[in-house]
């Protein structure tokens, strides 16, 4: 036994420090056959790497780093490094000085403004929803636990206040002890391909967009409520202005860019409270790639998001198996969110 | 006819008979304007969480009082229009009292809808932004038309007067009056002819937006809501409109006698009387029976949404508002009263009939807005429950009292009653 004190406690089993050492070495791969596959001058990559590891442990400095390294890195990737976001100065805590950020040949930006202007001029003119996608969810009720996480990533992603809750899991026992059976049924915004709110909404505040997305225009929602009457699937939410101030502090210090709108701090007065909300489809998420937080957070993996327009699409396979319902199919609604039974 | 303006003889002195009771209903109106406006500060600031609205009962006290008071207003109006347009006999005293109730009930109507919106400060988008296939959208229109129809109406039915009253006035009542006929100051023949044809022509106009869109569009604006199936039927916005000429019919009557009694000093023509609490009688039972038609078709079709509904009405915990205001003040209790035809004929047994019938009604939009939003829309998702808090009450109460002041100004300043009974 290697363990440092010679004690073992029960039922944990006695592995020392060199052990799992070892166990590291054997799992990471030899640096020079990994990199005799990419293009890229071998030897610089494993001297920089080298370096790095010194930088990290202390025994150099970053300015040292780059003074080292920039000129090579600039001869062996051209045009590709000088083009990239110079990634020591993104921070306030930057591990570079601002001279040595300066003379990098790297554009000089943080990552954050080179992200921002990709965000920006993506999809050019159409803006927030304008993809061509139709996007659709397909929950799998036979992997729902009923957990509950779809609901709390939720409220973490879109930062709901109380009372608002933009997914809700619908559960129901069926049956008497000890014969019974439960259902959960998580319920998201249908986004409904035919969705009575948009036709009851008497300013046009809340509207499909292009990727079949329902959206709600906080600077125009006179919070009326007439769609959340109009809505067959209670989705739709009230924000009467509460917040979450007494559990966390700053609760209300940073707001979800709904729609792809961000809307700073969350104020008195300021939409959307007064307005009504749902859920989005993570709308902000979506354009940047991710799968809503819901989706992301499933531990059952029952949640699924793809483009029901692409037949090769797995949500598409999955709408049209003989599994797929639609939550009060007869409303008419025809629901982009699909369960399968 | 003495219409000879030369020769033409009439008292004219509005307002209230006594002075005591003229301090003391405007003290009344002072302490619930007091109490309103207490409410109204607080839904300013706290805004809606103010109220006990949900998102699962997202419409109250307020909605309840809004369609009343279209109600009200349409009511008043169809009631006006039996003398301006169908010439009935004798009805013609009643014109002017009711065209003034229904543009006032408007008003309190539009503060209900505004003091309801989430965004208050935003209460003028409608008229930016439309959406087509929205009733609520179409409805904002109506009712601004409309209120335009009922002040031409009541500017030709009543701008005659207002110029003879003009020219035995001096000084700032002059001006007063003159302005209030937008300089047409005739009082001749022709130009009373003149009125009385644009009176028509605008009454015949406002019918057809009074009944379908004005209250029949807003029975709509509940009935397109598939989502509720309380709501969901093709007899609901006609048992709307019937209940509207229900409320505006007793609410004419009431005011009818109030305003003779106390401020002109006249006796009420018992003809009158019993032709407004016959056509009463009328509406309570098609009222009743379009209301038991619309209950049985869901219960005799087993849909459970509906049935599960309508116990709610019937045997829930609000289920005293059906029986007591609805069933009792709106049909039982006016019938009876309405029974006999010496009641008919005696003011103070028709006031009771009409303040117990417009206060039955209010329970009949509070039994149609709250109703259908308690039981959930899918099955798994909670119960709502709603009573009004103090401030929706407060609030409400004081909007209520902004139309009782409105009503008693206006009372008090224009010729109401036609003068000089030159309207038989
Ligand atoms: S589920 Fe409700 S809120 Fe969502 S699109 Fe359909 S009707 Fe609108
Ligand atoms: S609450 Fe807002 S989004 Fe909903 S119908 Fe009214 S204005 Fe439209």
């Amino acid at each position: 036994m290697s363990s440092a004190d010679g004690e073992t406690l029960p039922g944990v089993p006695s592995v020392g420090r060199d052990e799992f050492d070892a166990m590291v070495d054997a799992e990471t791969t030899d640096p020079r056959e990994e990199l005799a596959d990419v293009d890229a001058d071998t030897d610089l990559g494993i001297e920089m790497a080298e370096d790095a590891k010194r930088v990290a442990r202390g025994d150099l400095s970053g300015d040292e780093y780059w003074a080292k390294h920039d000129a090579a890195a600039a001869a062996e990737f051209g045009d590709d490094y000088r083009e990239t976001p110079n990634p020591a100065v993104d921070a306030g805590d930057q591990t570079v000085s601002t001279e040595a950020a300066e003379s990098m040949q790297c554009t000089v930006g943080s990552m954050d403004t080179v992200a921002a202007e990709s965000v920006g001029t993506g999809d050019g003119e159409g803006g927030i929803g304008a993809g061509d996608e139709k996007w659709g969810m397909v929950i799998d009720l036979q992997k729902c636990v009923g957990c509950d996480s779809c609901t709390v990533a939720c409220k973490a992603e879109n930062r709901t206040p109380p009372g608002v809750s933009y997914n809700v899991v619908m559960e129901e026992e069926h049956g008497e002890f000890p014969n019974t059976t439960r259902t959960n049924v998580p319920k998201p915004c249908m986004q409904c391909e035919n969705p009575p709110c948009v036709q009851v909404c008497p300013v046009s505040a809340t509207y499909k967009m292009d990727d079949g997305v329902v959206n709600i225009d906080y600077d125009r929602c006179i919070g009326c409520r007439y769609c959340m009457i109009a809505c067959p699937y209670g989705a739709r939410y009230f924000d009467f202005g509460e917040n979450y101030d007494d559990e966390v502090d700053e609760a209300g210090e940073i707001t979800s860019p709904e729609y792809g709108v961000d809307r700073g701090k969350r104020e008195e007065n300021k939409s959307p409270i007064g307005n009504v909300r749902k859920c989005s489809f993570c709308t902000h998420r979506l354009e940047r790639g991710e799968e809503p937080a819901c989706v992301e957070t499933c531990v059952g993996d029952a949640r699924n998001m793809g483009d029901l327009d692409d037949p090769d699409s797995e949500v598409a396979a999955m709408a049209d198996s003989s599994r797929a319902f639609q939550l009060k199919e007869d409303e008419g609604t025809d629901p982009n969110v699909y369960y399968l039974k | 006819m003495a219409t000879e303006s030369s020769g033409f003889e009439f008292e004219f002195d509005p307002g209230f008979e006594s002075d005591r009771l003229r301090i003391a209903w405007y003290a009344f109106i002072g302490v619930l304007l007091a109490g309103g406006a207490v409410a109204a500060y607080i839904r300013l600031t706290e805004g809606m969480a103010s109220t006990n609205l949900t998102s699962i009962v997202p419409w109250g006290s307020w909605v309840a009082f809004y369609i009343y008071f279209v109600g009200l207003s349409a009511g008043a109006f169809l009631v006006s229009t039996m003398a301006n347009v169908f010439e009935i006999e004798g009805m013609h005293r009643i014109d002017r009292d009711a065209l003034f109730a229904a543009i006032i009930s408007m008003v309190v109507a539009l503060l209900f809808v505004w003091i309801d919106l989430g965004r208050m400060d935003r209460m003028y988008f409608p008229f930016i932004w439309r959406q087509l296939t929205s009733a609520l959208s179409w409805e904002v229109h109506a009712y601004v038309a409309y209120i335009g129809i009922l002040v031409t109406e009541l500017y030709f039915s009543m701008r005659i007067d207002l110029a003879r009253v003009a020219e035995r006035a001096s000084g700032l009542r002059e001006r007063f009056y003159t302005v209030l006929t937008l300089g047409r100051d005739d009082t001749g023949e022709a130009s009373q002819a003149f009125d009385r044809r644009w009176l028509k022509r605008a009454g015949i106009l406002g019918i057809p937006l009074a009944i379908f869109t004005v209250h029949g569009g807003t029975g709509v604006l509940f009935a397109v809501s598939k989502a509720r199936p309380y709501w969901n039927s093709g007899l609901f916005p006609v048992i709307f409109v019937i209940s509207a000429l229900l409320s505006g019919t007793a609410l004419v009557m009431m005011i009818y006698v109030l305003r003779t009694k106390l401020f002109d000093g006249d006796s009420v023509d018992p003809e009158l009387l019993d032709r407004l609490a016959q056509l009463l009688i009328g509406f309570i039972i098609i009222d009743a029976a379009l209301t038991a038609i619309e209950a049985f078709i869901p219960l005799a079709s087993l849909h459970p949404h509906e049935i599960e509904t309508w116990q709610v009405i019937m045997y829930g915990p609000m289920s005293w508002s059906f029986w007591w205001f609805m069933v009792g003040l709106s049909w039982v209790f006016p019938m009876v009263l309405l029974s006999k035809k010496s009641w008919r004929r005696t003011p103070s047994v028709m006031v009771l009939a009409g303040l117990s019938v417009v206060i039955g009604i209010i329970a009949v939009r509070f039994n149609i807005v709250i109703p259908a939003q308690i039981l959930p829309v899918m099955e798994g998702l909670p119960h709502g429950s709603y009573f009004p808090t103090l401030v929706e009450w407060g609030s409400s109460i004081g909007i209520m009292a902004v139309g009782l002041l409105l009503y008693t100004l206006g009372a008090e300043t224009l010729p109401l009653t036609p003068l000089g009974g030159d309207h038989e």
